[in-house]
């Protein structure tokens, strides 16, 4: 069973304490809303859980199928999307699918067939693709690998409604179908999503 | 990994163009200034070698640190951290670096024996060094630049890290490229280089996961 | 005992400097009453050395006993102290040069991997400087100091070719081992384990007052 729970979890940044000891269980099927203003740790914590950045105390455990990964493990295994995300611009869409499916040792299918359905054409250079059409890149790299365990934070940033409608019906698919598939999704406004079953608000 | 760091490198060629640049730049300013002046045979043997690898080494610090600055700063950093196995990711940069630094040595090799005049008696040692130099120059590098990638003011910070740790390696290669000048047999210098660049590699290899990951 | 200790150190280190200039005699070989020198110069390289091995074992500790902040202090302090110390050697052994064969630089190997080793605790520092978040810092210099240490004994292999022409013999080494006299023996060795435990005992200060300081800092908000 896939399975994720973390405890206390803390971060600051110079003097300021972003994070100060949130904790959360998340189980297949279900999806983690994180709302809160701008600047309450959303972001931060979200990455905390997808391992690029240390948090300074707390815990973090996450398992798939019984067994526990370690960090660098977790890293590799996770779908993520965030508004940083970007990816080689003087590479086409195409390249760049085939390039990060290679190096997950995957083959690029699942990349293709989610551009395919959020209408995203894949043979142009990413530097030219407006901010609507890099969202749609996100998600396609996201899924890539056929995670299980989803990190979205503003999911449906900068999407027109075709857009929104085609990434909230995979994010449907996955917690619905995907064997083990559960999500956290970090978003200023509160979401209207099936499956939430808990709730974080970092608003002060 | 390789693949795609030439494919993006020939799109764009800024590091090509940089490191070339620089490097027949500085090449220009050195021969010009010693040229005229007609260096000879004893001081040529003495002093070439080292002017050849501190034009190396210039070029290499102006150029090949943007391997991983570039990837923090457009921030496809991130991506290739959810994606690819640290070991992976070392070895792809490092051999990117290396062909770069290949690629260096070639051009400006033949243009600066050429121009200042030299006479080299065991071009064999000559190739040997440089392609032994050239690795212990591109590993030391590669590491430094993950390093300082996640760094500020990254230009002078690559220098100054940088330097120390390449020290023992031109030590060495300047000396073998001394003795390639002069005829002399290489000795132990080209054994301890060697294992210079054995060291740096494998260590690289072991330090990287803990500066590339948090 | 802690209590005690600067009171020993000191009383100590007094007995050292009478030691130093009344109890041993002079060198053979020397200028004037420069071989005086020696008492303070090779125990400040020495400690300089070793706090460089100081460092490089507490950034294995930091990164593999699970990321404590204090083992990162220790290191970061001991390099500093490194700093201090490597510092203070070198102007000294400038100046003891000076007087033995007039100039103040000569290349002599030791000489030369003191100052090597100097650029590199510079450049350790920078590297921290130039980093503000406590956790990158900590793994990337950790990285580095590991990084310097691989490439340390390369530098001890080189070092015997960096002698040129003018002054052949490594001065410090030759005389050192071979002619000195028994007094003289003592009065070095006691002057080096004064300096390593001024060395340990300063380090312990900075480590509990910047730990002190962090702590006020994380009050603070």
């Amino acid at each position: 069973m896939t399975k994720l729970h973390f405890e206390n979890v803390r971060r600051r940044f110079g003097r300021l304490s972003v994070l100060q000891g949130v904790s959360g269980t998340v189980l297949p099927g279900e999806a983690l809303l994180v709302t809160g203003p701008n600047g309450s740790g959303k972001s931060t914590l979200l990455r905390c859980l997808a391992g690029i950045l240390a948090p300074d105390g707390g815990r973090i455990d996450y398992q798939e199928d019984e067994r526990a990964l370690d960090l660098a493990e977790r890293r590799l295994r996770i779908g993520y999307v965030a508004p940083d995300l970007a990816f080689y611009s003087e590479l086409t869409v195409a390249e760049n699918l085939r390039f990060f499916a290679r190096l997950r040792r995957v083959g690029p299918e699942r990349g293709f067939e989610v551009l395919d359905r959020l209408a995203l054409p894949t043979d142009r250079m990413v530097g030219t693709l407006s901010s609507g059409m890099r969202q749609r890149l996100r998600w396609g790299w996201a899924l890539l690998h056929r995670p299980r365990l989803l990190l979205l934070d503003e999911p449906f940033q900068n999407l027109d409604a075709p857009g929104e409608e085609g990434t909230r019906a995979l994010l449907q698919e996955h917690l619905e179908q995907t064997p083990g598939g559960l999500a956290v999704i970090a978003n200023p406004a509160a979401l209207e999503i099936d499956r939430v079953t808990a709730r974080i608000d970092l608003g002060r | 990994m390789f693949a795609k760091e030439w494919r993006c490198e020939l799109r764009t060629k800024v590091a090509l163009n940089t490191l070339g640049l620089f490097a027949v730049t500085t090449l220009v300013v050195a021969s010009v200034s010693l040229g005229p002046l007609g260096v000879s045979k004893a001081q040529g043997s003495a002093l070439l070698p080292v002017l050849l690898w501190l034009i190396l080494l210039f070029s290499v610090a102006a150029g090949l640190p943007r391997a991983f600055v570039q990837e923090e700063e457009s921030q496809t950093a991130t991506a290739l951290r959810l994606s690819a196995t640290p070991s992976a990711l070392f070895c792809g940069k490092l051999l990117y670096s290396l062909t770069l630094v290949v690629a260096l040595e070639a051009l400006i090799t033949p243009i600066y024996v050429t121009i200042m005049n030299l006479e080299v008696k065991s071009p064999g040692l000559l190739v040997a060094s440089l392609a032994a130099g050239g690795y212990g120059l591109a590993a030391g590098s590669t590491l430094v630049a993950a390093i300082i990638a996640q760094a500020r003011s990254k230009g002078t910070l690559f220098s100054v890290l940088s330097f120390p740790i390449l020290l023992p390696l031109l030590i060495l290669v300047i000396e073998l490229t001394r003795n390639a000048v002069v005829g002399d047999p290489a000795g132990m210098a080209l054994a301890q280089l060697l294992l210079y660049d054995a060291s740096v590699s494998i260590f690289g290899l072991m330090l990287f996961p803990v500066v590339w990951n948090p | 005992m802690k209590k005690n200790l600067p009171w020993l150190l000191w009383l100590w280190i007094s007995a050292v400097i009478v030691g130093a200039f009344y109890y041993a005699p002079l060198a053979k070989g020397f200028i004037g009453k420069s071989s005086r020198i020696l008492f303070f110069h090779v125990p400040m390289a020495w400690v300089s050395f070793t706090a460089f091995i100081a460092a490089a074992v507490w950034s294995v500790l930091y990164l593999t006993r699970g990321r404590q902040e204090r083992h990162d202090r220790a290191a970061a302090v001991a390099i500093q102290l490194g700093l201090l110390f490597g510092v203070l050697a070198t102007v000294t052994g400038a100046l003891w040069a000076r007087i033995m064969w007039g100039a103040y630089w000569n290349w002599d190997p030791r000489q030369t991997s003191l100052l090597i080793s100097l650029l590199f605790y510079a450049a350790y520092l920078a590297l921290r400087g130039a980093v503000d978040d406590p956790e990158k810092q900590g793994r990337l210099a950790a990285s580095y100091a590991l990084l310097g240490l691989v490439v340390t004994p390369f530098l001890f292999w080189i070092m015997p070719r960096l002698t040129y022409t003018l002054h052949p013999e490594p001065v410090v080494n030759a005389e050192g081992k071979v002619d000195m006299e028994s007094r003289m023996v003592q009065v070095l060795i006691a002057s080096t384990f004064a300096f390593t435990v001024l060395f340990f005992w300063m380090h312990n200060l900075q480590c509990r007052l910047q730990a002190l300081v962090a702590r006020r800092e994380e009050g603070r908000e």
